[in-house]
């Protein structure tokens, strides 16, 4: 029987077999589940009564991570690796991770296609962040990640080959050999097009050879935090319904995205942004998220990815009025044109009122001009999707498609080694116990764009990161600091408030197309969120509840994103504004320096965001931190002074 | 270096007879080409296990949960609503071969791909609620499925019972 399993507290024999089921030790036999058993009855503590409807279990642990996709299981195995007691809580069976989704692929400058240096792909990523990543950060992912790569081929990835047997290395857009002036690089290497799962799989695997104690199904509430200091986290086992305080010195947060904010967006139905939600109740900042990438062509309302090749092979996108209206903004490459101006000009024709739809707000790609074995051919499976969710027939009928929310830059704001920063007089503060990775976190390694095929590659490198800091920092087994009794009422409160007031539904703004709203509208959506009504009064396997505490997560999410893009009065990456169209930096980088003014701080926009909200009332405060443009090393790795961004 | 990882794994495996069996479904050698130079290893995950004894109330409920929380953003719209429209409608024996469905491949994809019919469905997961699966996936009514529905049928239905 393991340490972990000695220091966690269970109260019955139901959840000691639970835990057993998923703790993927295969080794334990029969007499040491009765070994067992016994030993846990001996250490049935109750836990102080923080609630009165809800069992509470307490769990110590060295550390706890929450979220098992990619950044998560890395991170989990990482720790468990380095003889650390680890548990991680996740909603979903770690397989089931969104990280499932991404069939791209993972950068490293490997060199396996052609000479490659991760000088260059750090070029490349600053270059995308458009001067908005921290290049300490950028740096060390870019060095990392061909050791990362191949540490993934040692934990049996089974990447795609070349002839002569090494990984397989794929062209991606943004990509460059040569700091921009060598031409397309072949950076990205894939698993087939099933390179996440192939990842989750991997992680997953080989974390089973550790002694991670997994929690499955368990929804986390919030953080356990005392005096500035991260002790843990709070969570409902759906099972059960039970409550478990995780204690740990340590608490990773890896929990995804908040794609789900938006109408239309490509992320599963679970990125609801839980641990920015969780930050954010803990005071803490949320970096940046206003900078979110959307893909142009997604089936309205669904979200589900109409590939950029039906473009390519000749569909076109129409108006109401049935005008290919692509030609008017761009009319050279007209639909073959840049994902921005794509995705741009379909909003500028809805908002000019030629949307199609009852509500006129998305338009049509047109497929059906082209012989219908092209499409069978050189576009299998774009004929199903549009059938399965749009109910439409591509060899007769138009796709409604919409710009799509495709990833959220930014998250939770961490140093390049993982750990969580406030900003506080002007200086980064790290905040103890705290460390976050993957895309809930804002390292920031895509300021305010990120490269295909480069999320991935942040997994694995700050999943890690998080692990080898905390190895550094502390040791197995150090005595946890105390917890006052009553920690984590306040989320008990909130799950009770949640089923048991009965007044309007407002389930309908999970589906409204809430960033148009405006900011004022969204104030009001957040009041609102008082009269949620939850149908299910059940305890086990209550989804309308979780449902409903995602909901609030999204709004936390919501009000900061727009607010942040609301002040943010210039176009940078993904942030494009038509008021304000132009990139606003310290100097015009389209001209000599020689003679210009340094505009100060409050003056240009080439700095992060950080916001902050009261919980209670919705109410956002933005603050600002500068960018890091210095990297790791200077001598080995020159910064990259802002320019002009242009392809 | 590559070698020996296999080796270890094939010693673990060994000392662990009772996953060899299980292997075969969750094993995962990934979609990378064939060929002698190719090293590709079988990553064991634990194997799925049916939950004994859970009651058939208890069973719904989770595999609603289960239904309406995937990996991709395809397989939430399909099952969600497919779970609105069937899953209360099941036998024991119908739930037990969806838990087995929905939670036992470990790539979301897959499932999709199946239901889709991109790839014919392995024989062991060819059921009566594949069946329905599949034929709910057509979407011969021609709907529009843009989200997973909103939990409220839930309480329709508690008021029905009631009345």
């Amino acid at each position: 029987i393991s340490a972990v399993r000695q220091k966690t507290k269970l109260t019955s024999l139901r959840d000691c077999s639970l835990e057993l089921v998923l703790n993927p030790l295969f080794t334990t036999t029969l007499n040491e589940l009765i070994l067992f058993y016994f030993f846990m009855t001996q250490l049935i503590s109750v836990a102080p009564q923080i609630s009165t409807q809800y069992p509470v279990v307490d769990h110590e642990f060295d550390a706890v991570v929450v979220g098992a996709g990619g950044a998560g299981l890395r991170a989990a195995f990482g720790l468990s690796e380095a003889g650390f007691n680890t548990a991680c809580v996740t909603k979903l069976f770690p397989t089931r991770s969104h990280t499932v989704a991404a069939q791209g692929g993972i950068n490293a400058a490997l060199g396996n296609m052609e000479e490659d240096d991760w000088r260059w792909h750090f070029y490349d990523t600053v270059k995308g962040s458009d001067w908005l990543g921290d290049q300490d950060a950028i740096h060390y992912m870019t060095e990392q990640a061909p050791a990362a790569v191949v540490e993934l081929e040692n934990f049996g990835m089974p990447f795609s080959r070349t002839e002569d047997g090494r990984i397989y290395q794929r062209a991606f857009g943004g990509q460059s050999l040569k700091y921009g002036k060598g031409g397309q690089a072949h950076r990205c290497c894939c698993v087939a097009d099933r390179t996440g799962h192939s990842l989750l799989h991997t992680l997953y695997g080989r974390s089973l050879r550790y002694d991670t104690s997994y929690f499955v199904e368990y929804f986390a509430l919030d953080l356990l935090m005392e005096d500035g200091e991260c002790k843990g986290v709070i969570a409902l086992c759906m099972e059960d319904g039970s409550i478990h305080r995780f204690r740990a010195q340590n608490t990773v947060i890896a929990t995804g995205g908040y794609g789900r904010t938006f109408f239309s967006c490509t992320s599963a139905h679970t990125s609801t942004g839980d641990g920015n939600a969780m930050v954010t109740r803990a005071g803490l900042p949320c970096q940046d998220l206003e900078f979110v990438q959307f893909h142009p062509t997604g089936i309205y309302g669904a979200g589900c990815l109409i590939t950029e090749g039906c473009r390519g092979e000749g569909g076109i996108l129409i108006n109401s009025e049935g005008e290919r209206f692509m030609e008017r903004y761009a009319p050279n490459a007209k639909d073959l044109a840049s994902r921005d101006v794509v995705s741009r000009s379909m909003t500028i024709e809805i908002r000019e009122g030629r949307g199609v739809g009852p509500d006129k707000d998305h338009v049509y790609l047109q497929l059906h001009h082209l012989p219908p074995q092209q499409l069978a051919m050189r576009l299998p499976g774009i004929s199903e999707t549009a059938m399965i969710f749009a109910g439409v027939d591509v060899t007769k009928e138009p796709i409604p498609v919409l710009p799509t929310v495709h990833y959220n830059m930014g998250g939770i704001p961490t140093n390049y080694r993982g750990q969580v920063i406030d900003h506080v007089n002007g200086e980064d503060k790290v905040v103890p116990g705290l460390y976050a990775c993957g895309e809930a976190a804002s390292a920031s390694v895509h300021g305010a764009n990120r490269l295909g095929a480069n999320s991935l590659l942040d997994l694995v490198v700050f999943g890690r990161a998080c692990a080898l800091t905390i190895a550094e920092l502390h040791k197995p087994g150090e005595k946890l600091s105390p917890l006052r009794a009553s920690a984590g009422e306040e989320s008990v409160a909130n799950l009770d408030k949640l089923r048991f007031t009965m007044q309007n539904h407002a389930a309908v703004f999970r589906t409204g197309p809430i960033l148009k709203e405006g900011c004022d509208k969204m104030h009001d959506i957040y009041q609102t969120l008082d009269s949620i009504k939850t149908f299910d009064r059940g305890i086990v396997w209550n989804t309308d509840l979780v449902e409903s505490l995602e909901l609030q997560n999204l709004m936390l999410n919501a009000v900061q994103t727009i607010q942040g893009a609301e002040q943010r009065k210039e176009s940078r990456g993904a942030h494009a504004r038509e008021d304000f169209k132009d990139r606003v930096d310290e100097y015009d980088y389209s001209k000599p320096l020689e003679g210009q003014q340094k505009k100060p701080f409050e003056q240009h926009w080439r700095k992060h965001t950080l916001s902050y909200v009261d919980h209670k009332t919705g109410k956002v405060t933005l603050k600002y931190r500068p960018v890091i443009d210095s990297s790791l090393n200077e001598q080995d790795c020159a910064h990259v002074p802002p320019a002009i961004r242009s392809y | 270096c590559f070698k020996s990882t296999i080796a270890k794994w094939v010693c673990q495996a060994a000392w662990r007879p009772s996953i060899i069996g299980m292997v075969s479904s969750r094993g995962y050698r990934g979609d990378a080409p064939d060929g002698p130079q190719v090293d590709l290893i079988e990553i064991p995950l634990p194997p799925w296990v049916e939950r004994a004894d859970e009651p058939i109330d208890t069973k719904r409920r989770r595999l609603l949960y289960e239904s309406r929380k995937r990996g991709m953003l395809e397989n939430c719209i399909l099952l969600s609503i497919f779970a609105k429209r069937y899953l209360n409608k099941m036998t024991y024996s119908q739930l037990q071969q969806y838990d087995r469905l929905i939670n036992e491949p470990s790539n979301d994809w897959d499932i999709y791909y199946w239901a889709t019919e991109t790839y014919p469905t392995p024989e062991v997961y060819q059921v009566e609620v594949m069946e329905m699966l599949k034929e709910f996936t057509k979407n011969k009514n021609h709907e529009q499925r843009l989200d997973a529905p909103s939990l409220d049928y839930l309480d329709e239905e508690y008021q029905l019972d009631r009345s």
